[in-house]
């Protein structure tokens, strides 16, 4: 039965048209029991004919379709209609049938000779009007409900058919916002709760991309693409399917993006923001709409990381006192579990004063001690709940508004996502906590980037397993190039990023035996402090090395205070040149850098540094490194 | 809820029950001969055997009374039929000109052979009026497929109706025979002359057209919610539009052949009955029609007979005086629905 289960459509090499001339051809699909497969694709492009097809309402021109493992065409009418339902896009003209009537008609297959309703039949139908919600028009004419509300009872038709699978052609045309999302919520819970299959055609890329498993681009009388929705309906999919330009597309649908880029290992990566930042934006996005009646366009604020963000809230409603506005979480070029994810805020009053944070549904709460909540509170962490406030009494402040406010969090898919996180294994249940102490997220797959690093690191090492030179970016290979092109020459140059400690390990591991280290000194001198990851988010004790070391080498309070308030370490360089202490507490640092990289290697390799600055050019080389470096002049003057 | 619906089911069906069964019986007593109730009684009972009130309620006035109580429900089902197949709500038999196609054929056929001394049986003659039917209808769906509109359909069938009405004038008005002239008024619809033999005959008909139509219901059903949705939940649309074809071209083919074309019967009655019972499920709106069709005919049949007596008029005359506001209500109510 299981098995029956697993695979409810199929087709394969499909032609499907009228009069035996095809419209598309070449159509391959299969779908899962609980699965939604889309057809996205231009007008006249053959989707309906395809889907008509595929539910025996058109004999197919060529190839096969088969139902639940059976040829499409060995199925009587009555066992077909068990096992597929069709909701169609023409509107259907009744004369003076109830939405009952209407609903009761998908029991067809199952009635007798007159196809009176049995107990069963009835329960049946009350369950399907009651699943999207259209109970209450149980007794209304089916002419005189709005379009949203038929489309609705179309769909309570099909359910109560109790098809293995729903057939839907543009089943949201004609209606407005909030009936394509009922409607496709229903049709979500439809697959997920009652593992129905559902295939249907979709003029809303944007709404195809939310609700679909898979999607199948139909285009030009054939298949164009197909696969999961964010791979087919990227932005360059969608102007391919659709022979949109980029621009075209972008005026009216693009996404406003947060364009704030960082550079990892040479690369150039787009940063999102947190989901601590879109339940901020949505809070005081909600909040402008409890005071003022009526949604912003626009919401934003600066993230403690001081980088601003600007959205435009969603799902915006004013009712009963309660404003409620969602934002749609970015994680940049850092697509995680929470991307696309809805957070939502709402917001009303209290008679208590002060701002109330709570987690709704879809937010987890802790269950286990050790957190950054205590446990049985709601999953926003500090910082957020700091961010949130922050925001909300900005828009008080702004809008002249006074008084207790109580602020509900939630993420209606967040039980879903949250399974994909963490979050289970550390003791918070019932969905995503809402994070981050930045704001922003940087991407940055750390795993991903040392992985890489390493195998390029192996590479090298093969070539030339005694020895390599480390750089941490592209100012190091300047460097090299300009000071030390001749000592480094013909040894393999590995971009290091700021996995130092690790990829000195690596080198170790791999029979490295001499790495030279050369670098930017506000990166290097962090090793003097022991710290091997040199990326600011670790440590940045840069001043405070400078200061310590001075302070050995006998500097005054004043010049410790001077460095300690200097911005870069040039200008730690600078001043110190000043005082006439450079030259001691540079030996300092590179001494105690040294002995970081030793202790870090052990026995496994000799590694020495080279440290310089873009303004003072060369600025020091460890012990080891100097030995290192006569070591290669030498072997290259033998080889010579 | 549905127990209150149920209830006014009941009810309605009740009253036009009741409604059939008082028409019967004041049809029985009206007339030129005006009897009182108590001396029918005695003559249903056998009595007053061999006078003329006894020739007159047994062989004039029952006979016409069941034609017109059979024949009414058989127009009526078949206009609901033709309103389903057509998904259209001014369909009819008469409207669509299939009533006119049957009478210029049955018109010809008894011509020609009344002509050769042939006499004709009501088998024949229904036999003649459903060819006439099953012709007109091929014409229909030819136009109906060609301008699938609600429009183009009507003024189609109007107009075959005309040209088949203005044939049979033609030929009606050229024949010498005596026997043909009767044609005359027979082609303008009416109940008079109906005899025992017809009615033997157009009873097995009629009723088995109806109770197939009846156990049509579940597809119809299906299919008032269009043939897409039907086909989706089994129905053999192919097969059934076949059935629908026949079975209202028997119904109105039998009224034809026996009381000639009578108009709009077939179109209003269905709607009164949908609006009466609220609902166009039909297990309840097939019965219903037949028994609106058969108190509708009663009623007019009484009043073309004794409204003017000793002359009679036509039914017809009388069918559109009541049906005719019914299409023009319907027109309006549905134009402004959209």
């Amino acid at each position: 039965m299981e098995e029956k289960r697993e695979r409810i459509l199929r087709a394969e090499d499909l032609s499907a048209g009228y009069q035996k001339k095809a419209v598309v051809q070449g159509v391959t699909l299969s779908l899962e029991a609980g699965k939604i497969l889309t057809l996205a694709g231009p007008n006249g492009s053959g989707k309906s004919t395809l889907l008509k097809t595929v539910a025996a309402q058109l004999s197919p021109v060529g190839g096969m379709v088969w139902l639940t493992g059976k040829p499409l065409a060995e199925f009587s009418g009555r066992e077909l209609a068990q096992k597929l339902a069709l909701v169609l896009t023409m509107q259907l003209r009744t004369e003076r049938m109830t939405c009952w009537d209407v609903v009761t008609g998908g029991r067809y297959p199952y009635t007798g000779r007159l196809g009176l309703l049995s107990e069963q039949d009835r329960l049946k139908a009350e369950k399907a009007m009651e699943m999207v919600g259209a109970l209450e028009l149980r007794e209304r004419d089916f002419n005189a409900i709005s379009d949203g509300q038929r489309q609705r009872v179309l769909l309570a038709r099909a359910i109560c058919q109790e098809p293995e699978i729903i057939v839907l052609d543009e089943p949201t045309s004609f209606l407005d916002i909030k009936y394509k999302i009922e409607l496709l919520s229903v049709l979500r819970r439809l697959a997920r709760e009652e593992k129905t299959a559902i295939l249907l055609s979709l003029h809303e890329v944007e709404l195809a991309r939310k609700i679909s498993d898979e999607v199948l681009c139909v285009k030009d009388g054939g298949i164009l693409e197909a696969g999961p929705p964010e791979l087919v309906l990227s932005e360059e999919g969608i102007c391919r399917l659709y022979d949109l330009k980029r621009e075209e597309y972008r005026a009216y649908y693009g996404q406003e993006r947060l364009e704030h880029y960082i550079e990892t290992g040479g690369k150039r990566l787009r940063c999102g923001y947190t989901t601590g930042t879109c339940a901020a934006l949505a809070a005081a996005a909600a909040a402008q709409m409890l005071f003022s009646g009526s949604a912003p366009k626009k919401v934003g604020l600066i993230t403690p990381k001081g980088i601003p963000v600007e959205v435009s809230p969603v799902h915006c409603s004013l009712e009963r006192e309660t404003a409620r506005c969602a934002v749609i979480k970015d994680g940049g070029d850092d697509i995680d579990a929470t991307t696309g994810a809805e957070i939502f805020a709402e917001i009303k009053r209290r008679k208590e004063p002060g701002i109330l944070i709570q987690g709704g549904k879809g937010v987890g709460r802790v269950t286990k001690p050790g957190l950054d909540q205590p446990v049985g509170e709601a999953a926003i962490n500090r910082v957020p709940r700091q961010i949130i406030r922050a925001a909300v009494e900005q828009v008080m402040e702004t809008m002249e508004e006074e008084g207790g406010l109580e602020i509900t969090i939630s993420v209606p898919e967040g039980e879903i996502i949250a399974k994909k996180t963490f979050n289970p294994q550390l003791g918070i249940e019932g969905g995503i906590s809402i994070i981050g102490t930045s704001g922003i997220v940087e991407p940055m797959s750390l795993q991903a980037l040392l992985d890489t690093k390493k195998i390029e690191l192996r590479q090298v090492a093969v070539q030339d397993p005694k020895r390599v030179v480390f750089t941490p970016g592209n100012y190091g290979m300047d460097f090299l190039r300009e000071y030390l092109a001749r000592e480094t020459e013909g040894v393999p140059v590995v971009v290091c990023s700021n996995f130092i400690g690790e990829l000195l390990d690596a080198a170790g591991s791999d029979g490295v035996e001499q790495v030279l280290l050369v670098g930017h000194m506000g990166k290097l001198v962090k090793l003097a402090g022991g710290v091997m990851n040199t990326h600011s988010r670790y440590a940045d004790c840069r001043t405070e090395l400078f200061c310590a070391h001075t302070a050995v080498c006998g500097g005054t309070k004043e010049l410790c205070q001077a460095l300690m308030a200097a911005p870069t370490s040039d200008a730690c360089v600078a001043i110190l040149q000043k005082a006439g202490l450079w030259d001691a507490v540079r030996d300092s640092l590179l001494a105690a850098i040294q002995r970081q990289l030793d202790r870090r290697t052990g026995t496994g390799c000799q590694a020495g540094a080279v440290l310089f600055s873009n303004t003072y050019g060369l600025l020091g080389i460890t012990e080891q490194g100097a030995e290192i470096l006569k070591d290669w002049k030498e072997k290259k003057g033998d080889a010579l | 809820m549905e127990q209150r619906k149920k209830l006014t089911w009941t009810i309605c069906f009740l009253a036009m029950a009741a409604a059939a069964a008082v028409l019967f019986i004041w049809n029985l007593n009206a007339g030129t001969v005006p009897l009182s109730v108590g001396y029918v009684a005695e003559i249903l009972r056998g009595g007053h055997m061999g006078e003329a009130a006894y020739r007159i309620v047994w062989d004039i006035r029952l006979p016409r009374i069941l034609a017109a109580l059979l024949l009414g429900g058989a127009l009526s089902v078949s206009g609901f039929l033709l309103q389903t197949f057509f998904q259209n709500p001014i369909a009819g038999p008469f409207v669509l000109g299939i009533s006119s196609g049957a009478k210029l054929i049955v018109a010809l056929t008894m011509i020609f052979l009344l002509g050769r001394g042939i006499m004709v049986t009501s088998g024949a003659l229904i036999l003649a009026a459903f060819a006439g039917s099953m012709v007109c209808m091929a014409f229909l769906l030819v136009l109906n497929r060609k301008a699938g509109s609600m429009a183009v359909l009507i003024i189609g069938g109007v107009m075959i109706g005309y040209i088949c009405s203005a044939v049979t004038d033609i030929v009606v008005t050229f024949a010498s025979d005596a026997d043909i002239v009767n044609l005359h008024n027979w082609s303008m619809g009416t109940f008079s002359g109906t005899n025992w033999d017809n009615v033997r005959i157009m009873t097995p008909v009629v009723l088995a057209g109806a109770a197939g139509a009846f156990f049509l219901s579940k597809p119809i059903s299906a299919y008032q919610q269009g043939e897409d949705y039907a086909r989706s939940v089994g129905v053999n649309v192919r097969r059934f539009r076949i059935w629908l074809i026949l079975l209202s071209g028997l119904l109105s083919a039998c009224v034809t052949a026996f009381a000639g074309p009578i108009s709009f019967v077939g179109i209003a009655v269905p709607h009164l009955v949908k609006s009466l019972l609220g609902t166009s499920k039909p297990i309840l709106v097939i019965p219903g029609c037949f028994l609106g069709g058969a108190v509708c005919c009663l009623l007019c049949d009484l009043i073309a007979r004794t409204i003017f007596a000793p002359t009679e008029v036509s039914i017809s005359s009388v069918t559109a005086v009541f049906g005719a506001p019914v299409v023009i209500w319907l027109l309006v109510t549905r134009r402004k629905e959209r």
